[in-house]
Order: C-alpha cells, then structure tokens, then sequence
C-alpha cells in the first residue's frame, strides 16, 4: 500500500515539475526564469556553489572554543525545549493530519490502515522540511558561513523532523487525554507546572550558587555570556537540556567525524520519536476532514488572490456611499472597488482621522522652540507621502489585478474601455490619495511655523496645496502602469491555479518592477520640464511663491492630460484584452 | 435579434469555432449541443463579446458586437455555469451594483421582486459565502435578469439548483421567451434541451452539424418515423458510439 502512497507523491512532483518545464516554452517564462534564475544564483546559490561560501578562506571550515560551543549548544537546546513545551500547551483540537481534500476523497475510504496514512503523511511532509532545510542553509550559511553546507543542512533536516514528529506525537497523546475527559486546561496546567518548578529550581540554584550581576554587568554582552557559559556547564541544567541537546548537536559539528558521533544518538531519538507517533492509536480522520476543507478553503482564497481573506471568514462592508442607480456607471466599479478596501474608507472616518491628526500635529509645537519633533514628523511625513507614490500602487491593488478573475463579468457589461479603467483604478487612487493628503497636512502643520527667511510659511503652505493638487494625478499615472501590465500580460497576474510560482514568477516582478519605475520616470519627464519653464518664468516677474503656484498648476494639467490618456490606453488595452488567447501551462 | 455570420475563433492553429452561422428571432429558444470540447462556451463567449471572435460577425438586436458593443451589449445577458460574483459585496450591493452599470432607475422593486421570485429575499445583506451553490446561481440570474435583457445565454444554467430551482428556472426561461427574449442555451441535459428549446444547434469540433426546429432535426437523423428522440439524434450526428443496451 505505501508504494501507491509513494507512487502518488512521486508522480505530483514529477508532473508538477514537468508542467513548470513545459512553460518555459513561453518566452515570457522563460525570460522571467533566467531574471529570476541570475537572480536566486547571485543572492543565493553562490553561498552554495561559489567559490565564496567559506568565509575562512582556506578552511572550510572554523572552530569555535569548547565553552562557546556548549553555550551556543546549550542556547538551541533551550529554543527546541520551548517548541516542545509549546507543542504540549498550545493544542485545543483533537489531533488532524492535514490531508487535501482529493487526497481525503481517495485514501479515507480506501483499505488503507491509519499507520499507513501516518506515513504518507509523514513522506509527504518531508517535501516541505526538506525546502525549509534548504532556505535556513542558504540563510544560515550567508549569515553565519562557518562549515560544510551539507552539515548544516543534515543537522536542520534532523531537527525540524524531530521536531515534526514530536508535534504529531504530542498531537495524538493531546487526543488521547481529551478522550479521557481530561480538558485542555487541565492538560496545560499539567505540563506548565513542572516546567514553571523546574524553572525556578534552575533560577534559585543559579542565584544561590553564582554572584549577582550588577547594573553594570548587565550592560556588557561579553559578562552576561560567560555568566550563562557557567549556568550552562553545571548544576541542574546540563541534564536536563541533555535529550535536546542530542537532537541540536549534528547541526553545531565543524568536521565530518563530529557530526557522524553526533549524529547516531541524534537518530536513535528520532526512531523514538518515529515508533511512539506510529504506534499511537489515534482516530484523527473526522478531524482531519475539516482541516482539509479548511485548508482548500485557504488556497482557494490565496489562488484567487484574496491573500488576506485566506483563513479568514469575510465580513459584511459597509459601502462608502449611497450609490445611486443611475449616473456615470464607472463610478460602479469604484464604489465596489472602496467597499472591497474595507470600512476603513469612508468620509466620515477620514474627516475624523484628519481633524485628529491636525491636532496631534499642532500639540508637537507645544513642546518649545527647542523640541525637534515637529521637524521630524513633518519630514517625516512628506518622505513617507513621495515614498507611497512608488510604493502606494503595489500595496492598494483594488483595481483590475483583483478582478482578473472575473474579467468575463467585467466583459459583459455594456460600458466603454475607458469607464471600466477608470473606474477600475478609481478606488486604489482615491485611497492613496487620501493618505497623501494626510501626510501633506501633517508635514504642512508641522513645518509652516518653522519656515523662515526664503521658506515662508505661506510659501510651506502653497507647496502643500501644490502637492496636494497633483498627488491624485501621480496617483492615477502610477496605477495605470501596474494594471496595464496585467492587462498585457494576464499570466503574469495569473492568480488560478495556473498562476506562475518560484524562480520565474520572482524574475517577471522583477522585470516588472523596473518597468514600472522606468515609466514612471518617463511620465515625469515632460511634467517636470512644464514646472520648471513655468518656474522660472514666473518668478523672475512675480516671485518664488506666484511662481510654485502656476508652475504646479501648470504640472498638475501636464500630468492631468497624462493620466487621462493613461485612462484611454488602459481602456483600449481592456477592450482589446482576449483571456482566452493566454494559453494554460 | 441574433445574427451570427461565419464566426470563427482560433487558438493559434486550433480552430475552436469554424464558420458559424444561424440567426434567431424573438421568442426563440435554442438549445447549443455538443460533445465536451465542441466549441459551445468559446461560442457563447463570443456571442457575449467576453472574447473577440477571430472572424465573422455577431449582432443583436441590430447591433454589430465589435463596431457597437456597448450597445449590443445593454441587451444581453450571460450566465455562466459557474456564477462569478464578488466575495465581499452582498446580495443586496450586487443587484445595486448591477444597477448602476446598466443604469437601472427602479432598481429596487425589480430586485426586490426577483430575490423573491427566487427565494433569496431574506438573504439580502449576505455574503456570497455565506450562500449554497445553487443560492450563489440564483443570485447571478438575478443579477442578469435585473436589466430585462432581450437576449440571454445560458451555460448549464441547472447546475447545483435544486428541483423547485429547476422548475423555476424552466418557467422563468419559457415565461421570458414567451416575452419576446432569444434565449440560448447551452447544455449537456439533453432532456432539458428537448423539453424547453424550440430550436437545436449541434456543434462538433467547432462546426455546425446541424441547425433546426427538433421536428426538422429528428425528422432528418429518423430511420423510420419516429424512432429518433434528441438523445439518438445527438448520437447519430455527432457520430457518438451508440448506447449500450
């Protein structure tokens, strides 16, 4: 039976595996698997494979003292006690492996033993600890390069499955005592009370045999880690962190007949841990049926990219207005898009966040001339604003990369290109703006009083209004290029199952990325030129402040023009955008 | 109201629609057969104008898709077998929502009738996940019905109804074609093709086999008279292997 258990497993990540090859026949994934690629090889890989990844030079590898090793040793035994406490304390559900629901379909009603199930389970988890082997290798190797890369990932792999094992095993025996009516409380004051004793036994034997640190002891690294260097070698503690001590160890060894010493005793607490799990008589199949559907239920929500509603029930929103049947139908989509935002968008909130936020920002000037703190926030809040037109349209993304999905519906109505765009970016935009805005007053409230000699505060006052009145646009301009993308190249946004992961999905943001900041430059260029000659112009016949103020109004209609024909390139690219011509991998 | 003129629509080098054409007047309800693969979602997305065909033209109501989409588009509406709504608006915020897009003034006695018309008037400030499958169905048919479309598609639309939904369902697509609405369908239950369609348009790898009233159909796939019910004469012109005994 476990070799179709195994034939199952194996051929899910062999086909899943041929499928990611296959589309590479695309260019764009294949483009995007070679950015992405040089990408993982130059942050990544090269720790592994370079000629970089001993930091020693010469000596692949370095030793640290006896004292320091115990206390490192000793450190990481600690943080594997507290996970095995955890696993003991935290649990309130009766015990779920967690299965997929096709995998519940097939094996739940088939002849197949709990035993078996538990090591399919067990096969099966090996994939995602042997991927976290990987990743904490490369991080601890590019943090911590002091040893052969395949000692440190044994010795992860050893951990994180014990580790695996004893949270199952801890998970059946956690059932096992609910099946006795013993409830979870109980079972928590039972585990906690001998580690709470155990603790303060540890702490009085430490007071009473070590001198007190003093405040000045405490301030030094160095004296705190030779007080637990000796906390660690004597006394109680070197006992009782023995047993995961044994598990910790393979990982800390610096040369191949360490780790193998290590390893043996490491093994024979794994094969404990191994036989108590498969020997555990649990029936965990009722409530691994729930988790499953639980568990769809996630993925689903993250496949359609609903990344912060998977694992979460939705709630019913409140909408941010009154929307009327009748009048221009792009506000529809915006409507729908700000009640897809949250409660959060309302004028009523806003207006409230406004008033007290211009009062917090006045009571900063109570402190006295001296106090710096509304320098700080001002700048602070106008670094903040520049930064969120960048940053702003990757993060508020209620526009046509959340409705990919239901483009068929968006296709159906009867609206022309431009509405359904304009509509589209309405609400990402009137959100950053709103944000924007509270930053520009801010940073106006707390920098007008401080203007002096050029900087007027009307002059602070007028620049607030100038980057007030242009933000919107900017705004829109910056949402246009992240949902004309999507629209140009949908796979790219894909958030289905056939949504592109891993190496090329990482080089297409890339790739992606970059064109946005380069057009982002490029829409800027022209309106910068319009401020500039209007600048100068104007204040050499009227002043710095007559100046800004026709120089940006002159660039808010450059960029106004812009974002209106962004408008028009999204809606033509909406009316041209044919899903179905984008192949399934 | 429906003229289809050599519609086609390639994938690259595959042909999912070959040179289709039919026309549809008002009151008519065609059912659009045909085995998996055949082209009838491709069709009716075309016909919806979700996707551009490759060549040929669609009109409704006189309206040419691709030169007067918006205002072809005001007459129809699409039902797909999977209903496509928003996960955080209500019922009540879809139907407002709808609304708005087709500029529906009296808005709120329609819908009002038609969520109890389709018993989801105590649902109205629900969520479409708090909703069955068949309510989520029910809640995109009122959706599209909203607007008193003219021309209709449908694409399985019984699927996860339960039967008082069925019956409803057959009532509500008889009683608007009694009104004057082209109605297509397109289903795999050929007992419901052959029960509420007047007309029958079998598709076969992107072609049309055969387009007619189920008398003409019948009459042509018959061996003797009568002998042939839609079921055999899907088998016959698609070339299906007959039934088992």
């Amino acid at each position: 039976m476990i070799a179709a258990l195994f034939y199952l497993q194996f051929h899910s990540v062999k086909n899943r595996l041929t499928m990611r090859f296959k589309r590479l026949k695309q260019p764009k994934y294949l483009f995007g698997a070679l950015v992405g690629g040089l990408y993982f090889y130059w942050y990544v890989f090269r720790v592994l494979l370079g000629p970089h990844r001993h930091v020693n030079g010469d000596s692949p590898i370095t030793t640290t003292s006896p004292a320091d090793a115990l206390f490192y040793e000793s450190i990481a035994a600690l943080v594997f006690f507290v996970f095995i406490v955890l696993a003991w304390v935290l649990p309130h559900k009766r015990a779920a492996l967690a299965f997929t629901e096709a995998e519940v379909a097939f094996l739940f009603p088939a002849p197949v033993t709990r035993r078996t199930l538990i090591h399919f389970k067990l096969m099966r988890s090996q994939m995602a600890i042997l991927f976290t082997v990987l990743f904490l290798t490369l991080v601890s190797g590019r943090f911590g390069t002091n040893g052969h890369w395949f000692i440190r990932a044994a010795g992860w792999w050893v951990i994180l499955f014990t580790l695996n094992l004893h949270k199952l095993g801890a998970s059946f025996s956690v059932t096992m005592l609910m099946d006795r009516g013993i409830s979870t409380w109980k079972r928590r004051i039972a585990v906690l009370l001998p580690v709470v004793a155990l603790l303060a036994f540890v702490l009085l034997w430490v007071g009473r045999e070590f001198p007190k640190l003093t405040a000045d002891d405490l301030t030094n690294p160095e004296t705190i880690k030779a007080y637990a260097q000796q906390a660690f070698a004597s006394g109680p503690l070197p006992y009782l962190l023995f047993p995961f001590q044994l598990v910790i160890r393979p990982y800390l060894t610096h040369d191949w007949l360490a780790f193998l010493a290590a390893l043996v005793p490491a093994l024979l607490v794994m094969l404990l841990h191994y036989l108590w799990v498969i020997r555990s008589d649990v029936a965990f199949e009722e409530a691994s049926v729930e988790a499953s559907q639980k568990l769809a239920e996630k993925l689903a929500a993250v496949r359609a990219g609903n990344w912060r509603t998977a694992g979460k029930k939705l709630k019913q929103k409140r909408a941010p207005f009154r929307l009327h049947p009748t009048g221009p139908a792009f506000m529809a989509l915006f409507w729908k898009n700000l009640i897809n935002a949250g409660n959060a968008f309302t004028a009523r909130i806003w207006i409230s966040v406004t008033v007290f936020v211009v009062v917090l920002s006045l009571s900063l000037h109570g402190f006295g001339s001296a106090s710096s703190w509304p320098l700080v926030v001002g700048m602070g809040a106008l670094m903040f604003a520049a930064w969120s037109l960048l940053v702003g349209p990757q993060v508020v993304r209620q526009d046509f990369r959340h409705d990919l999905q239901q483009m068929d519906m968006l296709k159906v109505f009867p609206l022309p290109g431009w509405q359904v765009a304009l509509g589209e970016i309405l609400a990402p935009a009137a959100i950053l703006t709103a944000i924007q805005w509270l930053l520009i007053i801010v940073a106006v409230v707390c920098l007008a009083p401080l203007a002096k000699g050029k900087f007027s505060p009307g002059l602070v006052l007028v620049l607030g209004l100038g980057a007030a009145l242009v933000a919107p646009m900017f705004n829109l301009i910056t949402l246009v290029i992240p949902n004309a993308a999507v629209l140009l190249f949908p796979a790219w946004f894909q958030t289905g199952k056939d949504a592109p992961h891993g190496i090329e999905a990482t080089g297409q943001r890339l790739i992606f990325a970059l064109g946005q900041f380069l057009a982002f430059i490029l829409a800027l260029v022209p309106v910068a030129a319009v401020f500039t000659g209007f600048f100068f112009g104007v204040k050499f016949l009227a002043g710095v402040t007559l100046a800004v103020t026709v120089a940006t109004a002159a660039a808010a209609l450059g960029l106004a023009v812009e974002a209106g024909l962004g408008v028009l390139l999204l809606g033509w690219l909406f009316q041209r955008f044919d899903i179905s011509g984008e192949p399934a991998a | 109201m429906i003229q289809v003129e050599s519609l086609t629509k390639l994938y690259g080098d595959f042909t999912a629609v070959n040179e289709l054409s039919f026309s549809l007047q008002p009151g008519e309800v065609m059912g659009l057969v045909g085995p998996n693969g055949a082209g009838k979602t491709t069709t009716l997305r075309c016909l919806a104008g979700i996707i551009p065909p490759t060549r040929g033209t669609v009109k409704i109501c006189g309206h040419d898709l691709a030169s007067a989409a918006i205002e072809a588009k005001r007459q129809l509406a699409f039902f797909t077998d999977e209903p496509r709504l928003f996960d955080y608006l209500t019922v009540w915020q879809h139907l407002n929502f709808v609304a708005r897009i087709y500029q529906v003034a009296n808005f709120e006695p329609v819908g009002r009738t038609l969520l109890e018309e389709l018993e989801l008037a105590d649902k109205g400030d629900k969520l479409p996940g708090e909703l069955s499958r068949g309510m989520k169905q029910k809640l995109a048919i009122a959706c599209g019905l909203l607007h008193s479309p003219r021309v209709m598609y449908f694409d399985e639309p019984l699927t996860g109804l339960d039967p008082m939904g069925i019956r409803r369902m057959k009532d509500s697509i008889l009683k608007r074609a009694r009104d004057g609405a082209v109605i297509i369908i397109s289903s795999h239950l050929l007992h419901l093709v052959e029960e509420i369609c007047s007309r029958i348009l079998i598709l076969k790898n992107g072609r049309k086999v055969i387009d007619g009233t189920i008398a003409e159909i019948a009459q042509r796939y018959s061996r003797e008279p009568g002998d042939a019910n839609l079921e055999e004469v899907f088998f016959r012109a698609t070339d299906e292997p007959p039934r088992l005994p």
